[in-house]
């Protein structure tokens, strides 16, 4: 009896402990993106479910201004967002690292001609969404807000002009021209995302 | 300290032909030649601030089969990745303090070759009393990522914890402190 008891609490123990360690997994391709609101560093709202509706696609990249990774990608993200907006795709990026204030990531901003919206996640709640875990790490959503394409900007983080895979282009350019998504998850290394 | 031997460079890597038997003395003469000694209060240690070699998935699952017995905590980690190098003292000392009782810690450094340099002053400072390796070049990340792990995004640092059958037990993406490593390992280190 004494024994069963202690099994069960043994068992169960093990089973909060693993409910606590695991966090709570992003949206599968395909599936809707999780809504949220968030305010821009110029404060205005932005709304993932409007956004999605008024544009032939939004992309969000989860980016950083320390992490090596992500700023290789400064000018490839400056540039897409730019051609891109003319063709109705909306670019905005997400600071979710607790250890780079708002300050900084305007800042850095306007050091690398971001003019695409920026935005801080406070607490990381949209980060936990999504289960973004590094920068920059990419989601595009459809105007009927399912999630498209997840994952890199392209595979060469080095060297811009020997990219091989443009893989977000791809998707974009697929997307544009209705045709379904042959790549839609990539992965690449990237620096951890600095949670609360 | 870990067991060079068993812990060599799989074939492609850089020092793959230390396998030879006279390569191997002669390595080993080396590494006994270079023992740096520490201050007045500290023990004699060896000099570790070079890599074992390149390693690519491959040749980690490899080296791995090797570890059989022992539980082997391998650590992804990169000199840009500030995270990793805040953990990565506390890996130094959970082998020193666990590796008698069969932990094997493993790291591979991801860095780019232009940044083997930084690393292996970063080695040479930490003075880690196991085997470093630095992932082979070329080819996609992607793949090298999925083959280690199909739940990894590409997340620095990350760990994965083998127990002493080689069978996956744990995956630690991002930094942790001491106790949650030792924690994990200790729960396997039967």
């Amino acid at each position: 009896m004494w024994m069963n008891w202690m099994r069960a609490t043994l068992m169960t123990a093990a089973l909060i402990g693993l409910a606590t360690a695991a966090r709570a997994a992003g949206p599968d391709v395909g599936a809707a993106a999780p809504a949220f609101t968030l305010t821009t560093l110029d404060g205005q709202p932005f709304s993932l479910s409007d956004a999605a509706k008024s544009h032939k696609a939004v992309v969000v990249m989860f980016i950083a201004t320390k992490c090596p990774y992500s700023n290789a990608y400064n000018d490839r993200m400056r540039d897409m967002a730019a051609a891109y907006e003319k063709r109705g795709v909306l670019f905005v990026g997400i600071n979710s690292n607790k250890t780079e204030p708002a300050d900084e990531v305007r800042e850095h901003a306007k050091k690398h001609g971001f003019a695409f919206p920026l935005m801080k996640d406070p607490e990381n709640k949209v980060a936990d969404l999504y289960d973004a875990r590094h920068t920059p790490e990419i989601y595009v959503v459809d105007p009927a807000g399912k999630l498209r394409y997840h994952g890199r900007i392209d595979e060469n983080y080095e060297e811009p002009s020997k990219v091989s895979s443009p893989d977000l282009k791809n998707a974009l350019e697929e997307m544009l021209t209705g045709k379904s998504i042959a790549k839609a998850e990539t992965k690449a290394f990237g620096c951890s995302i600095k949670r609360v | 300290m870990f067991d060079q031997e068993s812990l060599e460079p799989t074939a492609g890597s850089r020092q793959s032909t230390a396998s030879r038997p006279s390569a191997l003395a002669f390595g080993l003469l080396l590494l006994a030649a270079s023992v740096a000694v520490a201050g007045p209060s500290g023990p004699r240690r060896p000099a570790t601030g070079r890599f074992a070699g390149d390693v690519d998935a491959k040749g980690l699952t490899q080296l791995l089969a090797r570890q059989r017995g022992k539980v082997v905590l391998v650590n992804f980690w990169a000199t840009w990745c500030e995270p990793c190098r805040q953990e990565y003292p506390d890996l130094v000392r959970l082998q020193r303090k666990l590796g008698t009782r069969g932990l094997q810690v493993v790291g591979i450094s991801t860095d780019f070759a232009s940044a083997l340099p930084a690393a292996e002053k970063f080695l040479a400072e930490q003075r880690p009393t196991f085997p470093n390796y630095h992932k082979k070049s070329g080819g996609d990340d992607q793949d090298f990522i999925n083959a280690i792990d199909k739940g990894w995004g590409g997340e620095l640092p990350f760990s994965v914890l083998y127990d002493r059958t080689g069978k996956k037990s744990k995956t630690l993406s991002g930094k942790h402190s001491y106790a949650d490593y030792e924690r994990e390992v200790l729960s396997i280190l039967k």
